[in-house]
């Protein structure tokens, strides 16, 4: 029985409930239900990795979030109808009944101004602007058909992350490592690392736990050699002191546990254990120096300046010491024209994504990790087809339809899944909507996305709300 | 007795329990969980598939599925039993298979004549017979015991006094007792020693400071409007009303009235005003872009579904999109009860600043005068226009609720879709409660606290049970619909429910008197130590035969550093302070925030007084579970893990409690070593340490150079996990 299993009774709710607490509590359930013993890791800290639901095909998720939404017009689905009729009204057929976050009614749709060319076996649609993407064309499942719910930055990103536009749930990599627990015993499951000018509208609200156990929370790495808040030892505590300092903790807490017998003191000496391996390993994992040059600019990363590009290169490290789920993200991809607009900006956001996420999944693949992450790349929604009266161009908020991508993990590569109208409004083929995708990747995990439930407030909570279908057709 | 032939084997405790009895069939205990968990999803209020409806004996009989005294008959137990994968029921592909047991026991109840009992939460409670009571027993403690002797189990003898001071005074004030409070209560040889202790904790202005927390997890009190701006708003005027209310023991009642609808009292005072900030905790979104009455539905909806969570313990969110699946609660009812907010303004009333306040801006606004009669230079005007910003600002305001002179018409939305507005409701209470007066949030208050609710009382001192046990009578705190969970001892429940409402003595729905009576009783007095003869009966602990250790919740552990090092404050209420953080914790938001790090006495304050940035709260409540301020939070996570262990260790904060700690012990401990060791367990732990412990602190110091020596010891201290426990 998993600690996550539809469990039968509202009591037996509750007792799972406090088994994602401990490993001290886990270890108690193991002697009552003879299931449990499978599932009961050898590690005592209380991130040990936990069976999945079904043999999955991925270990880790890198999520690359281009917080903002970038223009999926831009860069991935040129339009010649679109192109044509730029400058004209936009048919009212496409726009009846929708809402926007900024445009009105009488908005003109707007031809785009950058050069496309077809690439690869799968003849993707690649603009001027990501040239590095030619290089992984057919390592990649192309999702021109994203939709999503809502329009507003805060709640779509929330949405995106948490599969509510309401803030409080808990985010994809809480649930994932709430799920699976992780394989580093040195690191958090759940790493957040963040690069642009300024942090993703929605803020912690994004990789919170929710209602789940602050364990799974998202652990938002900071620049600088200790990227854990509180993770350097005092001024003047050296190695050798801090370790007298977590013996002496641990020594005094087994003889509290033994006059009161209370399996969480294990649990909490285990996890002192696993901070005071965390003090050592997460510098180690932030020193870039230890890469190859070539490596180094494979990405375009530089040891010490802090980058998406080094942010990258981080998320394959911390994949291979066996992180569980890594979100990055980098902003501001919020092309509405005025200050931010689909000249200059994009170009220059582009130039600081397009190399090192090409390089990513080369990376990966050249180390055989691919196979075992499964990497996606988007926003929290896409841009209109429409144009917005600013003083240069830009586009609104478009969530009907809209491009991702994914490598990876059981992904089918090379493929392109889905199709919009000529001018990019709707989708006409083969949508995935933000839930399908969650159901999808908890399904490369080995989760099912129907069975990995919280109770909470008298219901059974998942990441995908109600909603969410798999989508097998881009299944390897 | 008429179910006497179907005797059968339930398990009423938990998987694992080996606790079992023989008895009846009994609807609410045995039959309904099994048709709410399995068949409601279809055949239950919200869906009524081939239009049958199993919640509700009528219309199943009527349909024919169920042919009472008959279970050969019936069709609903043939599909239970049915060979065929197309015909059983459930439907194979649902992959919730009912147990041999569990069909069992539905064809015992049919052959028993199928009654349907309400759902016991539905009913009202009655005050329990007690029967062969001793006098000096309370009954908490008959039920307890009751319940333990049948199952032949002894209850934990009373834990020994130091331990018994610091977990009543963490429970009621979250505040560590000092050593000399352990000593007196320790020496003191009269009878009610122990309840004079009981006395003074609910006499502490500390007191309403501890209890408002909680209310504030429920109220998802924080000092910004959230979503992605996240920008400042006052509202803690409301926090300190809390806190007053808690101290002066308002009646609950009172409480519930002033804070939903104190604007609606005649001639309302200022502070009865400040009270509906309650409802004004709701995020707000600043977000460019936004359809604002989106936003305000948002709001709305949030204040209903609080309100069905805090006061009547129902899960009424689920029926925003549809009628409820397991619970009487139809979609139509959930806008009924949204529509009694549905009307309200969203001002701030102001407090009154004080005369230099005021004086000050009348000064700043004249010299602008004289600007702009001389030069005009707008540079200096702007300048002077912040000050009166900053000043203006220091006069204490708070958001509250108004009524509008017009109220907006509701209707249900379909799909809980705003845009898709169905039939129009009016303000009512859900239809399966007693109706409620009128049609205001007035009377709706009035309706939550009336004696004929049968769940506002149940819900409340269920909650004071979790706050003084970790887990309630009821363990679904949130939830006393059909999938929650049944009391485990419901005698107590409905006790202490109708002593809240209608006290043998003292006042009615009394705060003070219903914890009183909690804690007063042997089984909150008992030991917490790990039983391990009782491991395999009663694993969870859900008879209480000890008390449970409880990890502290976040602002406790804050304060007990406080109070270990020295450094508290005693100053109740006020303005938000600004205890050190590190500045990257806004180093992932949108915007920065201010954070002017408290100099002085405001360093060292509680943690309830810590300034509350919804989207960026500070570390130590995110990483020790505290309340999200997003949603009601009626009960605390308590996790354990490793970043807890390095913001104990390593966090700038918790260093200087330490340091206090270390200079405490060195001023005012005794010399040797040994008696300062003794010393600092006495001010971290109410009591001496053991030999081994003793020898091991002594062995730690001693590589610890002289001059950090102390601290280092108080830091080790502060670490134990017994440091952040309520034994």
């Amino acid at each position: 029985m998993e600690p996550y299993a539809l469990p039968d009774s509202a009591t037996r709710r509750g007792f799972f409930r406090d088994c994602g607490l401990g490993v001290g509590t886990m270890a108690l359930a193991s002697l009552l239900d003879r299931d449990a013993a499978a599932a009961v890791p050898k590690r005592k800290d209380p991130l040990a990795p936990r069976k999945p639901h079904f043999p999955g095909k991925a270990k880790a998720v890198i999520l690359l979030f281009m917080a903002g939404g970038p223009s999926q017009l831009e860069l991935f689905t040129p339009k010649p109808t679109l192109n044509k009729l730029g400058g004209q009204k936009v048919p009212d057929s496409f726009t009846m009944g929708k809402r926007f976050a900024f445009i009105k009614g009488d908005a003109k749709l707007l031809a785009c101004a950058r050069k496309f060319g077809k690439y690869g076996q799968c003849g993707m649609d690649l603009s001027e602007l990501v040239p590095h993407h030619r290089d992984i064309v057919d390592d990649v499942c192309w999702l021109r058909g994203m939709k999503t719910d809502v329009f507003n930055h805060g709640p779509a990103k929330v949405f995106f992350s948490t599969g509510s536009p309401q803030f409080g749930r808990p985010g994809m990599g809480a649930w994932v490592t709430y799920g699976l627990g992780s394989e580093s015993d040195s690191l958090p499951g759940y790493v957040v690392l963040q690069s642009g000018p300024r942090g993703p509208r929605g803020g912690a609200a994004i990789w919170s736990n929710g209602f789940l156990p602050s364990l799974y929370q998202g652990v938002p790495f900071l620049k600088g050699e200790n990227p854990i808040l509180d993770l350097a030892s005092p001024k003047g505590v050296d190695r050798k002191q801090q370790g007298n300092f977590i013996d002496a903790v641990g020594d005094l807490n087994k003889l509290r546990q033994s006059a009161v017998g209370d399996p969480e003191i294990e649990t909490r000496i285990a996890a002192y254990e696993m901070a005071f391996r965390m003090q050592t390993a997460a510098p180690e994992l932030m020193d870039l120096k230890t890469e190859t040059k070539e490596t180094l600019a494979l990405y375009g990363a530089e040891p010490g300046k802090a980058s998406f590009a080094n942010n990258c290169l981080l998320a394959r490290r911390l994949v291979e010491r066996g992180v569980r789920f890594i979100q990055l993200f980098h902003t501001d991809w919020d092309h509405h024209g005025g200050a931010i607009d689909l000249g200059k900006s994009l170009d220059n956001i582009c130039k600081e994504i397009d190399q090192p996420c090409a390089a990513l999944v080369k990376d990966l693949k050249r180390t055989g990790l691919l196979d075992s992450t499964m990497v996606v790349w988007g926003g929290e929604f896409g841009r209109t087809p429409m144009g917005e009266t600013r003083e240069t161009v830009g586009r609104d908020h478009h969530i009907d339809a809209y491009t991702m991508w994914v490598a990876g993990g059981g992904v089918k590569p090379g493929i392109i899944h889905g199709q919009t109208d000529e001018i990019g409004y709707n989708v006409t083929e083969k949508h995935v909507h933000v839930h399908d995708l969650q159901a999808t990747i908890l399904n490369q995990l080995g989760l099912d996305h129907t069975k990995l439930t919280y109770r909470f407030q008298g219901r059974d909570y998942r990441l995908t709300d109600v909603h969410g279908e798999v989508v097998r057709d881009i299944l390897a | 007795m008429r179910f006497s032939p179907w005797l059968i084997l339930a398990c009423v405790l938990v998987p694992g329990s080996v606790i079992a009895e023989e008895r009846a069939v009994d609807f609410s205990r045995d039959i309904r969980p099994i048709l709410s968990n399995t068949c409601f999803k279809c055949h239950g209020p919200g869906t009524a598939k081939a239009k049958l409806r199993l919640d509700d004996r009528a219309k199943a009989l009527e349909k024919e599925a169920i042919v009472p005294g008959k279970p050969d008959e019936s069709p609903l137990f043939q599909r239970l039993i049915a060979k065929d994968d197309d015909g059983r029921m459930p439907p194979p592909e649902s992959g919730d298979p009912l147990t041999p047991e569990q069909i069992a026991k539905l064809k015992a109840w049919i052959a028993a004549g199928a009654e349907y009992t309400p759902h016991w939460a539905f009913v009202a409670p009655k005050r329990p017979e007690i029967r062969g009571q001793k006098s000096e027993t309370s009954p908490i403690d008959h039920f307890i015991r009751a319940r333990l002797a049948k199952e032949g189990i002894a209850p934990s003898p009373e834990a020994d006094r130091p331990t018994l001071i610091r977990r009543a005074s963490l429970d009621l004030i979250g505040l560590l007792p000092t050593p000399k409070e352990v000593e007196d209560f320790v020496n003191d040889t009269s009878p009610d020693a122990y309840e004079k202790v009981i006395d003074r904790l609910l006499a502490s202005p500390h007191y309403g400071e501890r209890q408002a927390r909680h209310w504030l997890d429920m109220a998802r009190y924080a000092d910004s409007n959230g979503y992605t701006i996240d920008g400042a708003r006052i509202i803690w005027p409301w926090r300190d009303w809390v806190v007053k209310a808690y101290n002066a023991d308002m009646p609950f009642d009172r409480f519930t009235i002033e804070q939903l609808a104190g604007d609606l009292l005649p001639k309302a005072t200022v502070d009865q005003k400040i009270a509906t900030g309650f409802h004004r905790n709701t995020s707000f979104n600043e977000e460019g872009g936004t359809d604002a009455e989106q936003f305000r539905v948002e709001r709305t909806v949030d204040r209903a579904n609080t309100t069905a969570a805090v006061w009547l313990g129902l899960t009424m969110g689920c029926a925003q999109c549809h009628d409820h699946k397991y619970d009487p609660v139809s979609q139509k009812d959930y806008y009924r009860l949204y529509a009694y907010f549905n009307s309200c303004d969203e001002p701030t009333v102001t407090i009154g600043g004080s005369p230099e306040l005021e004086q000050k801006i009348a000064d700043l606004n004249a010299q602008i005068a004289e600007i702009q009669k001389k030069d005009g230079d707008l540079k200096a005007i702007d300048k002077l226009k912040a000050q009166i910003k900053k000043t203006q600002g220091a006069i204490p305001s708070s958001l509250v609720l108004k009524e509008r002179a017009k109220p907006r018409p509701t209707h249900v939305q379909i799909r809980g879709d705003f845009l898709r507005p169905g039939d129009e409701v009016t303000p009512a209470a859900p239809t399966a409660l007693p109706k409620a007066g009128g049609k205001s949030r007035l009377d709706l208050a009035k309706w939550l606290v009336s004696r004929d609710n049968p769940l506002t009382a149940r819900v409340v001192v269920n909650r004071y049970w979790q706050q003084f046990f970790g887990k309630g009578l009821v363990e679904t705190e949130n939830d006393f619909g059909m999938q929650g969970s049944s009391p485990t001892h419901p005698e107590i429940l409905d006790w202490l429910a109708v002593e809240f409402m209608e006290p043998t003595v003292g006042k009615a729905w009394s705060t003070k008197q219903i914890q009183k009576l909690i804690v007063l009783s042997a089984t909150y007095r008992q030991a917490s130590h790990a039983r391990p003869e009782l491991r395999d009966k009663d694993a969870r602990n859900l008879l209480l035969a000890r008390q449970n250790r409880l990890r502290l919740e976040a602002e406790s552990i804050r304060d007990a550093a406080l109070c270990a090092s020295g450094l508290l404050s005693q100053k109740v209420g006020g303005a938000p302070v600004y205890p050190p953080q590190p500045p990257e914790v806004f180093s992932f938001t949108q915007s920065k925030h201010p954070w002017p790090e408290s100099k002085g006495e405001d360093r060292y304050r509680r943690a309830i007084y810590t300034y509350i940035w919804r989207q960026s709260q500070h570390p130590l409540l995110t990483t020790f579970d505290g309340a999200d301020a997003q949603t009601a939070c009626t009960k605390r996570n308590r996790s354990n893990t490793p970043l807890q262990a390095l913001h104990l260790a390593n966090d700038p904060a918790f260093l200087e409690f330490a340091d206090g700690l270390g200079k405490r012990i060195v001023s005012a401990g005794p010399t040797d070593d040994a008696g300062r060791i003794d010393f600092a367990y006495r001010l971290c732990f109410g009591r001496l340490p053991g030999d081994a412990e003793r020898s091991r602190v002594l062995k730690y110091a001693a590589g610890i150079a002289e001059a950090q020596r102390w601290s280092a010891v108080g830091r080790v201290l502060m670490n134990l996990d017994e440091f952040i426990t309520r034994e």
